[in-house]
């Protein structure tokens, strides 16, 4: 899209080639664009564009662990599954005990190429099996009676981005409907939420919209709340147009699929391949509570998981960018072992997660569950999701865990 | 802007407003300051009726908000619960606990959603804004109190009296079984009374700051020994009640918690300090001139401190319709999206976790306050990640639902609601085809008129006739009328009211 004239400048140099136009008083006057004021927060060390990016994917509905990393060689699973079971000739895979759902093709590719990790039975003492409440665990990084107002990555931003991330980037990033809960933070930092699967060109068109209606002096314009607003809203949308900039000019090295998921990927690796400060993206893959019939639906939504990250693997590798990220995924909670009468299965406990880059561990680490269990009995976790975080925030991302997280967790061999 | 605050003298300041000063925008500043949103049929009916015949309907009586299934159910099984955590194996009483604070989870978003299907309905809207504000200044919170049932029954108690008296709503506060699990009476004995009660009750719920002592609250701690709750119900336990003589605000007697109330309430401040908490979270973040609120203040003193009239008066009075409040005050997180219901024409949805999620992105769990002070409000409801939680809301809203990504618990409360012919939880889009058939001029005008009034006939309005026009081109007036819509909802125009 072109620059016209009216637009709001995403650079310091368009700022000030901006003249007098409408902006110009506003910005000289303490409602200005954030990323003109920065010297405020000069003294904070932000985060630089080569240090380590971590990609988070959630996996929402509680993903069934069993039939994405298959224990095919347990009796026990047949015993479970009667219906669900899948067949051994159509599993991919990954040793002599486990295998991957034939929906996981380019994972598996992925998985011998060395750059793909799965850490069984993630879980945590005294389950929950709520939606909302087990998502909360798992995004706030509490025990399951415990109730913590910031989320993981909320604390990390608050120990590790002090102050505004360079050029006024967003400490995070989200695609997904909401702002995750993982994002909440004590102190505030800037995070931006970019909308999946949305029309661009209708996107962008909408932006310059806003845009003059943040510029264009109306009634209010004294009014200390009205200027505040206009305010907080420039800023975010200088990094709104920087960011439509970065994804309307991105050339991929991959082809991504068209899921909007894929593209979501996409959007993620555009952003990180201008360079931008973020340290944090989190994107939302919808659709696993599969109470019924989820053999193919199930199946499918793996396949779209899949194929993503695989076109995204790619398009970092091409980039030479791979080293800098790690992507990993979780869901907040796993299912039954035993399918349900509807060919479908409830509401479980544990289940594997994955972790993907350049610079990890490959295989399948930690231990996997015993499925000596009794009907709609659930599954024993045996790797605490909070050993998995410490692991991340220690060994990837380079802050000490023990400030984010209530104890220490032995790192796990992963990274 | 208090300086036209200032130009008005106490006395002028609460008269009626002058019949000269009533119309369109003053109708529209009433129905957005006392409810959520100025829908046209409210605007319509308000206009004609006049502020006064307006109030007084409002306020004529607080709706009731049956009890929610799932409190009731929490309720019925209390007693069995508290069975449970206190007998067995410690495991057993772990795992009981922990049964006890999910199933009050779940009856709290229960409750959430039915408490914003009844403030939705514009009638309603004015009361119960009004029990907001009161439970914004009553502060309970559910993540203290563990038990959902007691914050239903905590605001239920405002509820009666929101429309009562001042001294009679405090009384029953301090007998609020949530109230006193929330602020530590439950512990309070003669040999160790606790002081949080009474010292909230003096500095945030009655008489602000500076108007006692350290030792007021220490007496009157001793005055409110004995309070407890028993499975809900209030009890007054006499052998752990402190019958000695008290002296509190230098009035001395053998006084109970209800005495200090009363003498609560022959101090000067208790007058001035609910209109300042109004001023507050009605009218503006800068106080007004203090002789104003005194002069209130010391009228609402003499009428018995009736909330209903000093609700007519201050809802009705010349500073209340003050052209410099106008669009000037920060929605809310539960305004904004009730707002956005009420102005889309839209249902609560049945859907914790997108609702629930979304208000608190935006910083606002109902029934769940940062502390007990209540929440901050003004300007810091809106920094970069709340503003981007309201503009995924709008979005959300605009857009069809997506089923498929909705989990198997939501799809069938949606099926259940489709069932009772409940179906708009987002924009109609047939709704929106047919507006995308007017002019592209009509369009803008009808939009902003609608949603940002204040810029009716500005140079935006004209950039959105031109972002139509252009968009008409491309056969996609629809979807160019749903940005266009998003946009203005955006606005920093529209998170004022």
């Amino acid at each position: 899209m072109k620059n016209p004239a009216h637009l709001l400048p995403s650079t310091r140099r368009e700022f000030l080639q901006y003249g007098a136009r409408g902006i110009g008083l506003l910005a000289f006057s303490r409602f200005a664009p954030g990323f003109l004021v920065e010297s405020a927060y000069a003294q904070a060390p932000a985060p630089e564009k080569d240090r380590s990016i971590l990609v988070l994917v959630q996996l929402a509905g509680g993903n069934d662990g069993l039939n994405t990393v298959v224990p095919y060689a347990d009796p026990n699973y047949r015993r479970l599954r009667p219906t669900l079971g899948l067949p051994e000739d159509q599993l991919l895979k990954l040793n002599d005990k486990l295998a991957l759902n034939a929906g996981c093709a380019a994972m598996h590719q992925l998985f011998k190429d060395g750059k793909l990790g799965i850490v069984q039975n993630v879980g945590y003492p005294n389950p929950n099996r709520s939606h909302f409440r087990s998502t909360e665990i798992w995004e706030t990084g509490s025990g399951s009676n415990e109730f913590l107002p910031t989320g993981w990555l909320g604390r990390f931003f608050d120990n590790a981005c002090n102050g505004t991330p360079k050029g006024g980037d967003p400490c995070g990033v989200n695609i997904s409907n909401e702002v995750p809960q993982s994002f909440l933070s004590e102190h505030q930092h800037p995070t931006f939420s970019l909308a999946a699967g949305r029309n661009r060109r209708q996107q962008s068109e909408n932006l310059a919209l806003l845009e003059q209606m943040v510029q264009t002096p109306a009634g209010h314009d004294d009014h200390d709340n009205a200027g505040y607003l206009r305010h907080t809203m420039m800023d975010a949308l200088v990094t709104e147009k920087k960011f439509q900039k970065v994804l309307a000019n991105y050339q991929t090295k991959a082809v991504y699929p068209g899921t909007p998921f894929a593209g979501s990927l996409r959007n993620v690796a555009a952003l990180i391949a201008a360079g931008t400060a973020t340290r944090v993206y989190y994107v939302s893959l919808g659709g696993f509570d599969t109470h019924n019939n989820q053999l193919n639906a199930h199946a499918n939504l793996l396949k779209t998981l899949s194929e993503g990250l695989a076109a995204f693997q790619t398009d970092l590798e091409a980039k030479k960018l791979d080293s800098q990220v790690l992507t990993m995924t979780f869901s907040e909670f796993g299912r039954r072992p035993s399918e349900n009468e509807s060919r479908g299965t409830d509401h479980g406990t544990a289940a594997p997660l994955f972790v993907l880059g350049s610079k990890l561990k490959p295989g399948v680490h930690g231990t996997a569950p015993s499925l000596d269990v009794a009907r709609n009995q659930d599954l024993t976790y045996s790797t605490d999701f909070r050993a998995v975080y410490s692991t991340v925030l220690d060994q990837w991302l380079g802050c000490k865990s023990s400030a984010i997280l209530d104890q220490n967790y032995k790192p796990l061999g992963f990274i | 802007m208090s300086q036209s605050a200032n130009a008005l003298s106490p006395v002028e300041a609460w008269q009626p407003l002058p019949a000269a000063g009533w119309n369109e925008a003053a109708a529209r500043h009433l129905l957005q300051r006392i409810g959520f949103s100025a829908t046209p049929a409210e605007l319509a009916r308000v206009l004609a009726d006049g502020p006064v015949k307006s109030v007084e309907r409002y306020f004529a009586r607080m709706p009731a908000l049956p009890k929610p299934r799932q409190i009731a159910d929490l309720e019925a099984e209390g007693p069995e619960i508290y069975r449970n955590m206190a007998s067995g194996s410690p495991e057993a009483r772990r795992l009981a606990q922990q049964d006890a604070r999910e199933r009050s989870r779940e009856a709290l978003f229960d409750l959430t959603i039915k408490w914003l299907q009844l403030a939705s309905r514009p009638e309603n809207s004015p009361a119960e804004k009004w029990l907001l504000f009161l439970s914004d200044v009553w502060v309970v919170g559910a993540e203290k109190v563990k038990n959902s049932a007691l914050i239903y029954q905590h605001q239920d108690y405002i509820r009666k009296f929101a429309l009562g008296t001042a001294p009679n709503l405090a009384k029953l506060m301090s007998r609020s079984p949530a109230m006193i699990v929330y602020l530590d009476l439950q512990q309070s004995k003669p040999e160790a009374p606790n002081e949080n009660f009474a010292r909230e009750l003096f500095e945030l719920f009655t008489l602000g700051e500076g108007n006692y002592t350290e030792n007021d609250i220490k007496q009157a701690a001793r005055a409110f020994t004995g309070y407890r709750q028993r499975q809900g119900e209030f009890a007054f336990l006499q052998r752990q009640h402190d019958d000695g003589r008290k002296t509190v605000f230098g009035q001395s007697g053998n006084f109970t918690g209800d005495d200090v109330i009363g003498l609560v309430f022959k101090q000067k401040a208790a007058g001035t300090f609910l209109p300042r908490q109004m001023v507050s979270f009605y009218l503006s973040e800068e106080p007004l001139p203090a002789d104003l609120t005194d002069a209130l203040g010391a009228w609402w003193a003499g009428e018995g401190y009736d909330l209903r009239k000093l609700a007519m008066k201050f809802f009705t009075s010349r500073v209340f319709f003050s052209p410099a409040y106008r669009d000037a005050y920060i929605k809310s997180p539960v305004q904004f999206y009730l707002g956005l219901v009420q102005d889309l024409g839209l249902s609560v949805a049945p859907l914790p976790r997108q609702l629930i999620g979304s208000l608190r992105s935006m910083g606002q769990m109902p029934f769940d306050p940062p502390n007990v002070r209540g929440w901050v409000g003004g300007r810091s409801w809106i920094n970069s990640a709340t503003l981007s939680a309201r503009r995924q809301l709008i979005q959300a809203l605009l857009s069809p639902l997506n089923e498929d990504n909705l989990n198997g618990d939501e799809q069938i409360e949606i099926a259940a609601a489709y069932a009772d012919g409940i179906s708009n939880f987002t924009l109609d889009q047939a709704r929106l085809a047919e507006w995308a058939k007017l002019p592209a001029a009509d369009r803008a005008r009808e939009l902003v008129k609608r949603h940002v009034p204040d810029l009716a006939g500005t140079e935006l309005e004209r950039q959105v006739a031109t972002f139509l026009e252009r968009s008409a081109q491309h056969s996609q007036a629809a979807a160019a009328t749903r940005a266009a819509l998003a946009t203005l909802l955006e606005s920093p125009n529209y998170q004022l009211c």
